[in-house]
C-alpha cells in the first residue's frame, strides 16, 4: 500500500497526543485558578524578583503533578532562556545524602559546562554546591531543584534539605525547590529545624470534575480539521466520537470506571487500552475506520481485571480440593493449618464422601506448590524458613465468596465441591 | 535595582585641576591594550600585600579631610592585622569613606605573605618617617639615593601633587598622541549654549550627559528640577525632528571632558590595585581596568545607563605617568546619592568576565552592608587558601610574556575537575550571565514586591527586636570571658525552638564585638563558626576547627591531635597568635556520638588552663545536657540560655520593622497573622513566610483580575488564604474529591471502627462491609480485586495506613486520620447521600 491508511494515521496521532503530558494538562491549566497558573506565578516571581522559595505540590499518584512543573519549567526556559536552570532528583534514586549532592554537583557541572570529578568528597560537593548557588545568584541566575518522591528525602537526618534550605537563607542566592510527593503528610515528615526553613507553598492537586473530563475527552480524541486526514473522515470521525460521549451507556461505563479511580492519569490509561483495541480492529476493517462503542467497552474490561478470580477459574481439580479443604478448615475456626494438617482434611472428605478423585500425597503436594506460586496462598509468616514447606502454617489469600465465583464460573468444577464449600 | 541616573550639578570643583606635565618624554610604554592581557582573576584578588603606612604626619599638615580618614583606615587596618578574622567593614566607618572600593582592600593583607624574597616585611607601626618622605616628594636624585634593587609597595603614593592610593579610581590615557593634542585636560564642562564654563550651576541632561547653564536655558531654570531633566535638544530630537545645537564661537574648539572621551573609549578607566617602585625609581601601578558597556560582547543593552562601567577581570600593570586623574565609580547605592558630585561620577554594578563575555553582579554589593560574618568569613578562607595558586601565577606573569600566559591559564582551568577543591573550585567564572537580564534592572518595584523582598528570611534585618536582654547576656558572656588578661575558656549553651532568632542574635552580637574590636575596646580573637548538620560526619568538626585555625587540612585524627596541643597544652598552631578563640557550634545535637567523645573533646578543652577557648552551643531541645553523660553535662550545663518562643506582639514588632515604609499591609492583617503563629509554635520564619505568602496571594489576586484595583493593601482574607495552606492539612479536601468507592472504603473503615473499636482492622473484613454496603444501597460491587487496587491508593496517599497490598485479604488497615474527619469530609456528600449513614 503507497498511501497511509488514515484510520491508521489517527490512530498514530491520538497515541501519540496521549503520551504527551503537554497536550494533556495544557487545556486544564488556562484559567488563573488551575494549578499550572498558581505554581507558574510562584516560580516566575522567584526568578524575576529573584528571592528563594520553596514549594511542595501534592496530590494523589496520576494526578499531573510532575506534568504541570514540568510544563511550567518549560514555559520559563523558554521565557528567560539564560536564567534557569533546573536540577532534577528522585527520591528513589538520590535518598543518601552523599548521593544526592554528588548527582547535584554533577548536574551543575553539566549545565554550567564545567568538569565534574566523581572522587570529590561530600564536604568538597556540598561547599561546591554552595559556592554555585552564590555564583549563580550574583549572575541572575534561578536554580530550580526538583524533589520528584520528597517523602524519601526526609529520611534519616535530612542533611540535604537542611543545607539546601539554609543555602537559601542568604541574599545572593536564587533557588527554587519544588518537592513532589503523592504522601498528603510529607511536610509532616521534615524535621522542626527543616520545616522552620521551609517556605510550606503548598499545591494539591485534585482530580479535574467530570465536565472538565468530559471536554479534556473530547479534546484528546476528535481529529484537528486542518490535518492531512481526507475531509470526510474527520468530521466523520469527528461525529462519531462525539455521539459517543453523548451516549449514556458510554456515560454510564465512564462513571463505573471512574468509581474505581477518578485521576487524570487513569483515564488515560484506559484510553491507551482503549487504543490498542482500535488498533485490532481497525485493522480487520480498515474501510470504517471508527471509534466505537464496542471499543470502549472491551478496553474497559480489560483493563478491570480481577487476577484472583481467574487464577481460581484455572485451577486444576486437585487444587480446588485443597482450596476447598482449606476454607472448611477455616470455617472450623483452625486459623492455622499446614499442608499436613490439609492434606488429613482431603482425607476425611475423601473417606466421609468417597469422591472419585483422590491423589497420592506427593501429587497434592505439587499442587500445593504450584497454588503458592500463583499466590492464591501464601504462608502465614515469614518466620521459620528452616522448616521444609509441608509443615509451614499457610494462610489462603482469596476470599470465601471470591473462591465461590471462581469455582462457579470454572469450567470442570465437581458439583460435590460446591455443596463442599457450603458447609 | 534600576538606580535613578543622578541629577549632577556641575559644580566647579578645582580640587583635581592640576598642572598636567606632558608626560611623553618620560613615559617609557604605553598601557596595554586590555584585551591583549591576561585577566586570570576574578574581582579583586591581586592586592598589595605590603602596605607602607609611613606617610602619616606630613600628611596631616595638608589640611585634607580625605587624607586624614585615609590615616585613620590605616590605623584600623593595623588592627585588623592582628584580629584577621573580622569584618572589615564597619557601618560608620563606610559611611564616613566615600568609596567602597577602599574597603576591599585591606581584606586581602591576611594571605600568606609572597614575594617574600622581594620585600622585606614592613612593620605596621603608624609612623615611619623615612618611608613617607620618599614617597611624598617625587625627586630623582632622591630616589637614586634610596632606591635599591627591591620593589616597594606602597599603599598611598603622591605623584605630581595629586595623592593616589590602592582602591582609587583613575582615568588612564589610551594612547600616547591622544593627550598631546589637547594641552590641557578640560576639567570642566563647557556649557553647550554658551560654550563657556564660568562658575554658575550646570545642569546635566540625562539623555546626552551634556551640560547646561541654568541660565542659558529657555526659559531659564530657577533651580535644578527633581527627576530625569532631558534637554531640549534631545527632545526634539526624540520626537523626530532635527535641531541644529548651536555651534561653538569661531576658534573655541569643543573641549571634551575626561568623562566624554571614556565613554567614547578614548580613555581607560581602571582601579588601583596595587602600587609599587620598581627597583629603577618608575612608579608602577597595577590597574584593573573598567569597561565601557559598548566593549562588551553584547554592546550596550537597553537598560545601561548613561554612566555605567563594568568592572573587568582584567589587569594590567603600567606605569602611573599613564594616569590622568581621578574618577569615582559608584555602586548604585551611592551613586543614586552622589548627585552634586560633579561630571566624573560613574555607575558600576556589574562584573565583566572578559573571556567567557558575561555579567555578574560585584559580589560585595550583592551582600550589601549587612555582610555577615559567615560569608566574610569563608570568603577569606577561600583567599587564603588561593594565596599559594596566586604566587605561582605571578611568576608565570613576570617571566613569561602575557599571551602564554593566557593560554597556560586557559589549559590548566579546563583540566580541573570544578568540584573537588584544590585550593578553589575551579571553572566558576564560567558562571555568568551573557546578558544582564532586563526585567532585573528596568522594573520598577511596586510596594507589594518591596514587601516581599524585605520580608525574604534571605534578608538580614538591620535590627533584631525582641532579642535585647539575650543579645546583652551573650555579649556579657563573652566580654567577660575575653576581655580577662587570664582569659578562662567557658561554655554555654543556647536552645529554643527553631526560628526563634538564637544563630542570628549571636552572629550580630559578633558583629558589634568585632566593631569595638576595632575600635580597639575589645582584645582581638578569633571566630570560627560550624553548623553540626553540614559536617559530614561529627568527627569531620575536628579537620574544620582546625582549617580554621592553621588554612591546612588534615584528617580529623591528626586534626585532633594538634587541637589537643593546642588547647590543652598551650603549643600554637602555624604562626597564628595567642589569640582567644570563640566557637560557635550551630545543631549541636548533631554532634552526639555513641561514645559522645566528639561533645566531650570539645567541651573538655575549656576547662584546661591555656585553651583560651569559648564554646556556644545552638540547638533545639532544652534538655541536651540532661540527655548526655554525666561528665558532658557537668561541662556544658552550667550556663545556659534560653530563647523563648515569641509572642503575638514580639512578632508583630518584627514584622512591622522589616515593614517600615512600605505600605503593603492592613494593620489588623499582620496582628492576625502574628496572633495565628504565636498560638501554634513562634517561630519567627514562619510568620515572615505567611506575611510574605500573603503578599503573594495578594499580588496574584490584583494581577489576576486586571481591574486597577484602588486597595494594593495585603488584606484578611490574603492572611486568611496563607494560613490555611501554610497549617491546614490537605487531606479533608482529598477526601472530598477522591472516587466513588475509595469514599464507600473509607466509610467501611470507619464502620468498622465504630463496630470494633479497634484502629486495626484487615482487608477481608473492610471489603465485606463494603460489599454489605453496596448490596443495600443498590450499589455495584466492584469485585474484591479492584477494591484492593483502591485501598492501596489510598494508603499511597497515607488517608490510611496498609501493608503492601501482596497481602491481600490479610492486609492490615488503618485510618490515618482521626475518624471524625473522614466524617466530616464525607457527610454532605451528594453523590453518596447514604453514606452519612453510617458515619
Amino acid at each position: 500500500m503507497g498511501k497511509e491508511n488514515p484510520a491508521e494515521k489517527a490512530l498514530n496521532l491520538i497515541r501519540g497526543r496521549l503520551c504527551d503530558p503537554t497536550f494533556v494538562f495544557r487545556p486544564l491549566s488556562v484559567s488563573s485558578d488551575s494549578n499550572y497558573s498558581k505554581l507558574k506565578f510562584i516560580v516566575s516571581t522567584s526568578i524575576t524578583e529573584g528571592c528563594n522559595n520553596s514549594i511542595l505540590l501534592l496530590g494523589p499518584r496520576g494526578s499531573g503533578k510532575a506534568a504541570v512543573l514540568d510544563l511550567v519549567i518549560g514555559d520559563l526556559l523558554e521565557e528567560y532562556p539564560d536564567s534557569v536552570s533546573v536540577i532534577r532528583l528522585n527520591g528513589l534514586l538520590h535518598s543518601d545524602d552523599n548521593c544526592a549532592f554528588k548527582e547535584i554537583a554533577r548536574q551543575l557541572c553539566m549545565e554550567h559546562h564545567l568538569l565534574f570529578s566523581k572522587m570529590a568528597s561530600f564536604d568538597e560537593n556540598s561547599q561546591f554546591i554552595i559556592a554555585m548557588l552564590r555564583e549563580c545568584g550574583l549572575a541572575h541566575k534561578t536554580v530550580i531543584f526538583v524533589l520528584d518522591e520528597f517523602d524519601m528525602f526526609a529520611q534519616g537526618k535530612q542533611r540535604l534539605l537542611y543545607s539546601l534550605l539554609d543555602a537559601m537563607q542568604s541574599v545572593t542566592s536564587q533557588a527554587v525547590v519544588v518537592g513532589i510527593s503523592s504522601r498528603l503528610d510529607a511536610d509532616q515528615l521534615l524535621e522542626k529545624r527543616v520545616r522552620s526553613r521551609f517556605s510550606h507553598r503548598k499545591i494539591l492537586f485534585l482530580p479535574p470534575s467530570r465536565e472538565e473530563f468530559d471536554s479534556l475527552l473530547e479534546h484528546l480524541l476528535s481529529l484537528p480539521s486542518d490535518s492531512s486526514f481526507p475531509s470526510g473522515y474527520v468530521s466523520q470521525f469527528n461525529e462519531k466520537i462525539k455521539s459517543i460521549i453523548s451516549d449514556t451507556r458510554f456515560k454510564n461505563m465512564l462513571k463505573t470506571f471512574f468509581n474505581a479511580n477518578s485521576t487524570v492519569n487513569s483515564l488515560l490509561k484506559y484510553m491507551l487500552s482503549l487504543d490498542v483495541r482500535f488498533r485490532a480492529v481497525s485493522l480487520m476493517n480498515l474501510e470504517s475506520g471508527l471509534l466505537s462503542l464496542e471499543n470502549f467497552k472491551a478496553a474497559l474490561s480489560s483493563l478491570q481485571r480481577q487476577p484472583k478470580l481467574e487464577a481460581v477459574k484455572d485451577c486444576s481439580i486437585v487444587e480446588l480440593y485443597l482450596l476447598v479443604c482449606m476454607r472448611r478448615l477455616e470455617v472450623k475456626e483452625q486459623s492455622s493449618y499446614n499442608f499436613i494438617s490439609v492434606m488429613k482434611e482431603y482425607k476425611t472428605i475423601h473417606d466421609s464422601f468417597q469422591t472419585s478423585d483422590y491423589y497420592a500425597q506427593n501429587v497434592c503436594l505439587r499442587a500445593f506448590e504450584h497454588l503458592k506460586e500463583r499466590a492464591v496462598i501464601c504462608y502465614a509468616e515469614n518466620r521459620g524458613q528452616f522448616q521444609t514447606g509441608e509443615y509451614r502454617p499457610m494462610k489462603l489469600l482469596i476470599s470465601a465468596s471470591e473462591l465461590h465465583q471462581g469455582m462457579r464460573s470454572h469450567a470442570c468444577c465437581p458439583a460435590m465441591l460446591l455443596k463442599l464449600l457450603d458447609h | 535595582m534600576a538606580a535613578a541616573t543622578p541629577k549632577s550639578i556641575k559644580t566647579q570643583t578645582n580640587i583635581y585641576r592640576k598642572s598636567y606635565l606632558s608626560p611623553s618624554s618620560s613615559t617609557l610604554l604605553t598601557p596595554q591594550t586590555p584585551e591583549t592581557l591576561t585577566p586570570l582573576r576574578r574581582s579583586a584578588r591581586h592586592v598589595s600585600r605590603r602596605i607602607d603606612l609611613g606617610n602619616g604626619q606630613e600628611n596631616i599638615a595638608s589640611i585634607n579631610g580625605r587624607e586624614r580618614e585615609s590615616i585613620e583606615e590605616m590605623n584600623l587596618i593595623q588592627k585588623r592585622e592582628r584580629a584577621p578574622r573580622k569584618r572589615t567593614t564597619d557601618d560608620d566607618f563606610e559611611a564616613k569613606l566615600k568609596k567602597p572600593e577602599n574597603l576591599t582592600t585591606p581584606k586581602k593583607k591576611n594571605g600568606k605573605s609572597k614575594k617574600d624574597s622581594l620585600v622585606s616585611e614592613v612593620s605596621f607601626s603608624p609612623v615611619s618617617p623615612n618611608r613617607s618622605e620618599t614617597t611624598k616628594k617625587r625627586k630623582k636624585t632622591e630616589e637614586k639615593k634610596t632606591s635599591s634593587n627591591k620593589r616597594v609597595y606602597y599603599n598611598k603614593v603622591e605623584f605630581d601633587g595629586v595623592e593616589f592610593e590602592v582602591g582609587d579610581d583613575v582615568y588612564v590615557k589610551r594612547r600616547e598622541d591622544a593627550v598631546s593634542d589637547e594641552e590641557e585636560d578640560p576639567e570642566i564642562e563647557d556649557c553647550r549654549i554658551c560654550f563657556k564654563s564660568g562658575s554658575n550651576v550646570m545642569i546635566e541632561c540625562d539623555d546626552c550627559l551634556g551640560g547646561f547653564h541654568l541660565k542659558c536655558l529657555k526659559p531659564p531654570l530657577k533651580e535644578v528640577p527633581e527627576g530625569d531633566w532631558i534637554c531640549g535638544f534631545c527632545e526634539v530630537r526624540k520626537s523626530g525632528q532635527t535641531l541644529e545645537a548651536p555651534k561653538p564661537p569661531e576658534g573655541k574648539k569643543l573641549m571634551r571632558t575626561a568623562r566624554e572621551k571614556l565613554l567614547s573609549s578614548d580613555l581607560w578607566a581602571a582601579r588601583i590595585e596595587k602600587l609599587w617602585r620598581e627597583a629603577d625609581g618608575v612608579y608602577w601601578i597595577r590597574a584593573h581596568w573598567y569597561m565601557i558597556p559598548e566593549e562588551t560582547a553584547s554592546g550596550r543593552q537597553k537598560h545601561n545607563l548613561k554612566r555605567e562601567l563594568y568592572l573587568t577581570n582584567d589587569f594590567a600593570d603600567i606605569e602611573m605617568e599613564c594616569i590622568l586623574r581621578h574618577c569615582f565609580v559608584k555602586c548604585p547605592k551611592e551613586f543614586s546619592k552622589a548627585s552634586n558630585d560633579g561630571n566624573d561620577v560613574f555607575l558600576c554594578e556589574y562584573e565583566y568576565d572578559v573571556h567567557w563575555h558575561s555579567f555578574k553582579r560585584l559580589a560585595e554589593l550583592a551582600d550589601g552592608d549587612s555582610e555577615s560574618d559567615h560569608e566574610w568569613n569563608s570568603k577569606k578562607e577561600e583567599e587564603e587558601i588561593d594565596s599559594d595558586d596566586e604566587e605561582m601565577e605571578f611568576d608565570d606573569d613576570e617571566e613569561s610574556g602575557r599571551g602564554d600566559s593566557k593560554s597556560k591559564r586557559g589549559g590548566s582551568t579546563s583540566a580541573r575537575a570544578a568540584n573537588s577543591l584544590k585550593g578553589r573550585f575551579f571553572g566558576l567564572e564560567k558562571v555568568g550571565a551573557k546578558r544582564i537580564p532586563e526585567h532585573v534592572r528596568c522594573h520598577k518595584q511596586t510596594e507589594l514586591e518591596k514587601a516581599k523582598a524585605t520580608l525574604l528570611l534571605a534578608t538580614r534585618p538591620k535590627s533584631l527586636p525582641c532579642r535585647n536582654k539575650e543579645m546583652e547576656e551573650i555579649t556579657a558572656f563573652i566580654k567577660g570571658s575575653i576581655s580577662d588578661d587570664q582569659c578562662l575558656g567557658r561554655c554555654m549553651y543556647i536552645h529554643g525552638v527553631p526560628g526563634t532568632g538564637k544563630t542570628i542574635s549571636v552572629l550580630s552580637v559578633m558583629k558589634n564585638l568585632k566593631a569595638e574590636v576595632e575600635a580597639g575596646s575589645v582584645n582581638p580573637y578569633c571566630f570560627v563558626e560550624i553548623n553540626g548538620l553540614k559536617l559530614a560526619s561529627p568527627e569531620n568538626i575536628y579537620t574544620v576547627i582546625y582549617e580554621a585555625l592553621s588554612g591546612h587540612r588534615v584528617s580529623w585524627k591528626k586534626a585532633l591531635h594538634s587541637l589537643n596541643e593546642r588547647f590543652a597544652e598551650g603549643k600554637k598552631i602555624g604562626k597564628e597568635d595567642d589569640k582567644p578563640c570563640i566557637l560557635l557550634i550551630d545543631e549541636l545535637d548533631l554532634l552526639v556520638t555513641r561514645n559522645q567523645s566528639v561533645l566531650y573533646n570539645i567541651l573538655d578543652w575549656p576547662t584546661k588552663p591555656n585553651s583560651k577557648l569559648i564554646v556556644l552551643g545552638i540547638a533545639n531541645t532544652m534538655d541536651l545536657p540532661e540527655k548526655l553523660l554525666p561528665r558532658i553535662s557537668s561541662r556544658m550545663g552550667i550556663q545556659r540560655l534560653c530563647f523563648g518562643p515569641y509572642n503575638h506582639t514580639q512578632l508583630q514588632e518584627i514584622i512591622s520593622t522589616r515593614l517600615k515604609g512600605i505600605d503593603a499591609f492592613e494593620k489588623p492583617a499582620i496582628e492576625f497573622a502574628s496572633r495565628k503563629v504565636a498560638a501554634i509554635s513562634g517561630d519567627a520564619r514562619r510568620a515572615l513566610e505567611i506575611c510574605r505568602r500573603a503578599a503573594e496571594v495578594a499580588d496574584y489576586r490584583l494581577k489576576s483580575n486586571k481591574t486597577a484595583a484602588k486597595n494594593q493593601l495585603v488584606i484578611m482574607g490574603d492572611v486568611d488564604a496563607a494560613i490555611q495552606e501554610m497549617f491546614q492539612a490537605p487531606h479533608i479536601q482529598v477526601m472530598k474529591s477522591v472516587s466513588k468507592l475509595s469514599k464507600i472504603f473509607l466509610t467501611a473503615m470507619v464502620h468498622e471502627l465504630y463496630k470494633t473499636g479497634m484502629a486495626e482492622t484487615t482487608f477481608d473484613k473492610v471489603a465485606a462491609t463494603v460489599s454489605s454496603f453496596c448490596f443495600s444501597n443498590g450499589e455495584a460491587f466492584p469485585g474484591w480485586d479492584i477494591l484492593l487496587k483502591v485501598g492501596c491508593e489510598l494508603g499511597e496517599c497515607r488517608i490510611i495506613l496498609c501493608e503492601p497490598g501482596e497481602r491481600h485479604r490479610l492486609q492490615k488497615l488503618q485510618l490515618n486520620f482521626p475518624s471524625d474527619d473522614v466524617a466530616f469530609a464525607l457527610k454532605d456528600n451528594k453523590d453518596l447521600p447514604w453514606l452519612a449513614n453510617y458515619l
